[in-house]
């Protein structure tokens, strides 16, 4: 049994703490790097029981992971509302897409390649949110496609170039 | 002359209840923001009626009526603080429009436009009747509440 080309065991701790070291550090570096240019989470909410959304302009960079939080902040009236992200100029075929699928399918149609992004519907004081990664730069309206709230219940998204990035 | 004074007096002490009972500003009011969202409220269902009648969606009529009665517990809320007087007055007429929308929902299963719309047309006499008895810096008409920020 030959012990000449085994590893003592001070190499043996040497090459794991040497290992345990790249890892710390890359555990601190990546995050750090890819977080802030890569994430962002935007937080949109209803005007209270009213049929607009507050804020109605939003911001991000292309490319960018966006986890988006929908507030339904309604005390009152019982109605839902969700947050519908879709491609510019679509936004009165979506709607209408959503009225044919009806409430079954939350008011929006599946599969329906005009939508970006789409949370669950939800009643006043609900959550609902939707991750996605934000699409190339331009601006693209969001909307309520509960009906007849998309035409007073919308905004828009801004998308700017990666660089650009705006963390919340 | 015992008479006239008698009549001055009379009126005077009216003119002090009128303007006892009707708030002349916001200020007046205990609670004026949500008088404010209350308006607003009613006026952005009554939008949504509207829109539902020129879509010809007459099946969702009855629950936005629905939406209507929901909305006017903010009104309760709003002026449960108020005087009796003041309570006395908004009262009925809160009644009013609330019956006024409620008869939107019902002619609404006829499916007959200009049933419809003359219904549509009362509930909007009743919440300017409504409006009326707030300062108007809280006021929303029907047909006023539009796309956000406006």
């Amino acid at each position: 049994m030959s012990m000449w080309n085994a590893p003592s065991r001070q190499t043996v701790s040497r090459r794991w703490a040497a290992v345990a070291l790249l890892a710390n550090c890359a555990a601190r570096y990546v995050p750090a790097r890819g977080a802030i240019a890569r994430s962002v989470t935007l937080d949109v909410a209803s005007d209270g029981d009213l049929l607009a959304f507050r804020p109605d302009s939003l911001t991000c960079s292309s490319g960018a992971r966006v986890h988006l939080v929908f507030h339904h902040a309604g005390k009152y009236i019982t109605q839902d509302h969700n947050w519908v992200l879709v491609k510019p100029g679509t936004a009165a075929a979506v709607a209408a897409a959503g009225l044919k699928a009806g409430e079954v399918q939350g008011w929006v149609e599946p599969g329906d390649s005009n939508v970006l992004a789409a949370t669950r519907p939800c009643g006043k004081g609900e959550h609902a949110s939707v991750d996605f990664i934000a699409p190339p730069p331009g601006d693209y309206p969001f909307l309520c496609t509960n009906p007849g709230h998309g035409a007073v219940m919308h905004g828009v998204l801004h998308v700017t170039a990666p660089r650009s990035t705006v963390n919340t | 002359m015992t008479r006239n004074r008698g009549l001055l007096a009379a009126l005077t002490l009216c003119s002090f209840w009128i303007a006892a009972s009707f708030p002349a500003t916001a200020a007046d009011l205990k609670s004026p923001q949500l008088v404010k969202t209350a308006l607003r409220i009613f006026a952005g269902v009554y939008g949504d009626m509207s829109r539902k009648l020129a879509a010809q969606q007459y099946d969702r009529l009855p629950h936005e009526n629905q939406e209507f009665q929901e909305g006017a517990q903010a009104m309760r809320d709003a002026i449960a603080g108020e005087p009796a007087t003041f309570k006395a007055k908004v009262g009925p007429v809160l009644s009013k429009t609330l019956a006024a929308s409620t008869h939107v929902a019902d002619v609404s299963k006829s499916h007959d436009e200009t049933q419809v719309k003359a219904a549509l047309g009362a509930l909007a006499d009743s919440m300017k009747e409504l409006n009326a008895l707030f300062p108007e810096s809280l006021r929303s008409l029907p047909g006023t509440v539009g796309p956000p920020g406006s």
